[in-house]
């Protein structure tokens, strides 16, 4: 066990900041080639996937405190590990604001009351708008700011305390860190559900501010957990492909995780499907109207995508034990599902924008590119973050009250 | 009444000592046998050779089931035998059959898993031979048995008695049927 408990010999995270740095500078050609606005999409639709990413992680570490989970101590500090990308996260978040005090309109036409709506079938202006006005005391800018920096600021110290509190433990074995981190996580699981709804409703909701939707920050919830899952399967199975978790992971770890991305595909069909089937049975235009650009142009066949690839396909595959268990095809499922939640994002934030006819932006255009860039470039950045971290502590926990429960999980047979 | 004993029973006095006895049970090829703990296992099926419960297969079949109900019945009701226009949707649609489809899906899937359940396990048995073993109190209490039944293809009275001594059984006796 000891040569298990000592730092491992971590990849050099060098190779993840080239790739992230690439992949912001491709997404930044973007601006010189299909301008302003094409960039100003992509970056968001970046963000706010590796937001999700990090917001599942984030979650799921504080489910585990909560509940005092024994199984998942050792995914834990993977997930810890991943909480430092937080930080950086924020620093990207920059353009966006940078974005909203200069050239609000490119994203959220509701920051510019002089904005037109005639541009797209409306009349008059923002600022005439019954559907603004009773919704600006939300819906300002100085609002979405504020909120913003509050909700990274929340984020950032929830991830560095149950760092701290986790890596200190590693030193001193003092139990007092993980009752720490419980009565953190129960305070950190309100407010991170609060921050999340409102980031969620002031970045992507609000690119179409006449619709509403109460189901819509459970929408984006669903997501987080199931891409935090994906995500913690996947690097489950990279550390035990390296070695690092050889004799540790075994079959029962691999079936609760399962368990769980099977029971948020479950989640996130329940919230998705209300969310539509309430609008279409309620049959109101200020939000049917939502779903109606969604099924013209190829955007139709997105929603079919998300329907099958994003529930009846993980669904159908992850109720089967034999696969849950099975540790070459896990991973494929799991980038499927992350695959397909960036799908789901850009569902949300594309239809958004519109051509000169007015008709949504279409999935597939040239801007496309940029998004894929945008999405690379952060995700090389958070990659960057979670190899620095992991090089500076221990592979698990060692100290953690409950990782001898862990590593005998219901006496599973580790291979 | 059968003259033939239901089959031999042994004790073994810690959990690690009984299943190191069911996987050499195992591994010997017996079919017709059991391990009486008074605590679940952890480990215990696959030391017994157990391949994973029926029961799922039960229940998607009763899943299934409750989803054409719901989608059936609706359809039949309102959309076919008394077609009635309600808030001016289609006479039917799967998206307002769903929700109810949906709770049937769960109602059946349960309860053909619990009914799945029972039949497969046997319960609730009034009566099984080991109940008139001298000892067998103990199996809810402090001690672990594991019963090896006549009817098992490999059974034969005196090697079964050899393996069981050989894996550490004590009180080693012949259950009556």
């Amino acid at each position: 066990m000891s040569t298990h408990a000592s730092s491992p010999s971590a990849p050099a995270p060098g190779k993840a900041l080239l790739v992230g740095i690439a992949g912001i500078a491709v997404s930044l050609l973007g601006l010189f080639v299909h301008g302003a606005e094409k960039f100003a999409t992509s970056w968001l639709i970046g963000m706010t996937f590796w937001v999700a990413v990090a917001l599942g992680v984030l979650f799921l570490v504080m489910i585990h405190h909560i509940f005092d989970a024994g199984w998942s101590v050792m995914l834990r500090r993977q997930y810890e590990h991943w909480l430092s990308s937080f930080t950086w996260l924020a620093l990207l978040f920059v353009p966006l604001l940078v974005i909203a005090w200069t050239h609000p309109t490119l994203l959220w036409s509701w920051m510019d009351p002089h904005y037109d709506l005639a541009a797209h079938g409306g009349h008059g202006t923002v600022g005439d708008d019954v559907l603004w006005s009773k919704k600006s005391g939300f819906l300002n800018r100085n609002f979405f700011t504020g909120f913003t920096l509050v909700s990274f600021a929340a984020w950032i110290g929830l991830a560095a305390i149950f760092r701290r509190n986790s890596f200190t433990q590693d030193g001193d074995g003092d139990a007092k860190w993980t009752l720490s981190s419980r009565k953190w996580a129960a305070g950190g699981i309100p407010l991170a559900a609060i921050t999340l709804s409102g980031c969620i409703i002031l970045w992507v909701k609000s690119t179409e501010y006449h619709w509403f939707s109460t189901m819509y920050a459970v929408w984006f919830f669903a997501n987080c957990m199931r891409v935090g899952l994906s995500l913690g399967l996947i690097l489950m199975v990279w550390l035990w492909c390296r070695g690092d978790f050889k004799g540790l992971l075994n079959d029962n770890h691999m079936h609760s995780i399962g368990q769980l991305m099977f029971a948020f595909t479950v989640f996130w069909a329940y919230v998705t499907f209300s969310q539509y089937f309430l609008i279409w049975n309620a049959n109101v235009p200020e939000e049917t109207f939502w779903y109606n650009i969604r099924e013209t142009g190829d955007w139709f066949y997105v929603g079919m995508t998300l329907l099958f690839g994003h529930f009846f396909l993980p669904f159908l595959t992850l109720i089967h034990y034999p696969v849950k268990v099975n540790k070459k095809l896990m991973p494929y499922i799991a980038f499927f599902i992350a695959s397909i939640v960036l799908l789901d994002i850009c569902y949300n934030v594309m239809p958004s924008q519109k051509v000169a006819s007015g008709d949504p932006l279409p999935f597939l255009q040239g801007g496309l590119i940029w998004t894929i860039a945008a999405v690379i470039g952060i995700g090389g950045i958070c990659v960057w973050a979670y190899l620095r971290s992991f090089a500076t502590t221990k592979l698990i926990p060692i100290r953690d009250p409950r990782i001898g429960e862990c590593l005998t999980y219901h006496q599973g047979h580790a291979d | 009444m059968s003259t033939q004993p239901y089959g031999l029973i042994a004790m073994y006095d810690t959990p690690a000592a009984a299943m190191h006895a069911a996987e050499q049970v195992r591994d010997a090829g017996y079919k017709f046998w059991d391990v009486i703990s008074p605590f679940p296992v952890h480990g215990m099926d696959r030391a017994m050779g157990m391949r994973r419960s029926r029961v799922p297969r039960i229940s998607i079949c009763g899943g299934l089931l409750g989803f054409t109900t719901g989608m059936s019945l609706i359809w039949w009701t309102g959309g076919y035998n008394y077609k009635l226009l309600v808030g001016g949707k289609p006479f039917f649609s799967p998206l307002f059959a769903f929700p109810v489809s949906y709770e049937l899906t769960i109602l059946f899937t349960a309860f053909a898993t619990i009914i799945g359940m029972f039949v497969l396990n046997g319960l609730p048995m009034h009566y099984h031979p080991v109940m008139k073993h001298p000892t067998i109190h103990r199996g809810s209490d402090d001690a672990f048995f594991i019963v090896i039944e006549t009817r098992d293809p490999r059974f034969n009275a005196a090697n079964t008695r050899s393996l069981l001594e050989k894996t550490g059984g004590k009180e080693i006796a012949e259950l009556e049927s």
